[in-house]
């Protein structure tokens, strides 16, 4: 049997702002198979790219544990195997996009021929090839973004967490990592991505998560969250607006 | 074998970019103008024309390697966290003490190099300035001598930059760290003095009898000012290699412990 690539089991994660306790997420559980697209939907502040952290270990939770593809996070390593796309991907201004890729393709212990033919096929893919010797602190905002795509997946990695991945895109730039995802869903890889643009979940994810003030509101099929007659960004509003109001009371 | 790898290229990776940054062509600007600023003030004395052009030398080498440290180093760590670069790296199978560690070789590539360039155009100009004046030629002036207190220079900006980490490892904010850096340098820098004061002088104020105190104080701080070899390079006082091969082992040892505890502090740090 395949183990689930992500398991997340009861966490919990506060901040402290002051004195205050904020609780980001709370008794959080989820489990995603091998092969699956999983959408996670929430509003700003909803607890979406500290979840991200927290599987990546940017962050420690609180309580609770988490699997991911097999190996226990913080106790064992599973990063070779993980692509990870930020929301605003950052790098070193004075690096090439080429030189970017090297790095992390070395980091992720590649050798430098697999790194060669992989950034090549990237780049070109990201439609950065006439880029790939310019320094990266020149690049707009979608270019960025298509390079933090090809970053993510220089090293082939089984399991995708892309957070935002078309935040700040044009139209043409969000069509084209729109279908590199259905290329690497076709791949049967595994993708774990958090939008705001409902329509790209709608398009793309077999099952969605939907998440407000830190707690999950609902885990399941994406036909099975949506009523009859309803569109999806209806749905969420209506299922997001009935918990703040229940929260409030 | 992977984790020495990841620190090399982590290492070569900050090197190329603190080396990009501007900060190399300000240094080539910054020795160009050293090498005539030493020919100029070196001419407005009237004798030991000679030691005034060594020490002004290896004194601007300190000076640039110092802003370096806290401008440009400080800045590369400072940007990793405030612009979220460190994700991409730690996404990655990189741990905290590689990360550190390879920023911390690499900052120390780029103040070697620094040195080394500002070494030569200081060794220009004092070379010149000999040549003009022999009769100032310091008595036992060597050439070996100036080399190896130009590599005490730099290793004590290694110290300097041990403890620049550590306190980015910790501090909440940049600004917070570059202040504590520069504060431990100072100290650092005094040490030696300090130490003199209380242990040979019954009237040190508050400080009398502190004996334990500062002996403490000194291993907890760097003590740079055993590294200042300009007075002893400038006289052509001979420093042996004994001593230099201690200096060398303290430096190493002191960095190594400084970024351990780093590693330690960062650690607990909640990347958010």
């Amino acid at each position: 049997m395949v183990a689930p690539a992500i398991i997340i089991d009861r966490i919990c994660k506060s901040y402290f702002s002051g004195r205050k306790r904020n609780q980001a997420l709370c008794d959080l559980s989820l489990t995603i198979a091998q092969g699956e697209v999983f959408g996670f939907l929430g509003p700003n502040g909803a607890g979406k790219s500290t979840l991200i952290k927290l599987m990546l270990r940017f962050l420690k939770p609180d309580s609770g544990r988490m699997q991911i593809m097999g190996q226990t996070v913080g106790q064992e390593e599973f990063r070779h195997r993980v692509g990870y796309l930020s929301e605003f991907p950052f790098f070193y201004d004075h690096l090439t996009a080429r030189e970017t890729l090297l790095l992390s393709g070395r980091l992720s212990g590649m050798a430098r021929k697999k790194i060669d033919q992989r950034s090549s096929f990237l780049l070109d893919r990201m439609n950065l090839t006439q880029a790939a010797d310019r320094r990266v602190g020149g690049f707009s905002k979608g270019m960025k973004q298509r390079l933090g795509m090809a970053n993510a997946l220089v090293h082939e990695p089984e399991l995708l967490i892309f957070d935002e991945p078309m935040s700040g895109l044009d139209p043409v730039g969000r069509h084209q990592i729109k279908e590199l995802i259905i290329e690497l869903k076709q791949q049967g890889k595994t993708i774990f991505f958090s939008s705001h643009i409902l329509s790209d979940i709608e398009a793309l994810c077999n099952r969605i998560g939907v998440i407000n003030q830190g707690v999950l509101l609902y885990a399941g099929g994406l036909r099975d969250f949506l009523s009859v007659g309803e569109g999806l960004e209806e749905r969420f509003v209506k299922v997001i607006e009935e918990d703040n109001h229940a929260s409030a009371a | 074998m992977q984790a020495l790898r990841n620190i090399w290229f982590l290492a070569l990776a900050t090197c190329t970019e603190g080396i990009r940054h501007r900060a190399l062509w300000a240094i080539v600007c910054l020795s160009v103008l050293l090498t005539f600023a030493n020919l100029s003030v070196t001419t407005l004395f009237t004798w030991d024309l000679g030691k005034v052009s060594v020490e002004f030398g290896l004194s601007a080498v300190a000076f640039t390697g110092l802003l370096l440290v806290f401008f440009l180093g400080m800045k590369i760590l400072a940007d990793d966290l405030e612009r979220s670069r460190i994700f991409m790296l730690l996404s990655r199978p990189v741990s905290i003490w590689q990360y550190l560690a390879g920023k911390f070789l690499g900052l120390a590539m780029i103040l070697l190099l620094a040195t080394i360039i500002l070494g030569l155009s200081a060794a220009l100009s004092i070379h010149y300035v000999l040549w003009q004046y022999p009769g100032f030629m310091p008595p036992n002036f060597s050439w070996v001598s100036y080399a190896m207190a130009l590599a005490c220079q730099w290793m004590s900006l290694v110290m300097v930059l041990s403890v620049s980490v550590l306190c980015f490892s910790f501090a909440s904010h940049p600004f917070v760290a570059l202040l504590l850096a520069v504060s431990s340098y100072l100290v650092g820098q005094n040490m030696e003095l300090l130490r003199r004061v209380v242990v040979e002088n019954a009237h040190a104020g508050v400080l009398t009898g502190q004996d334990n105190l500062v002996f403490a104080l000194s291993w907890i701080f760097p003590n740079l000012s055993l590294f200042d070899k300009k007075y002893a390079a400038a006289y052509g006082i001979v420093f042996s290699c004994q001593e230099f091969v201690l200096l060398c082992l303290y430096a190493i040892s002191y960095s190594a412990l400084i970024i351990y505890l780093a590693t330690l502090l960062f650690k607990r740090k909640e990347l958010a």
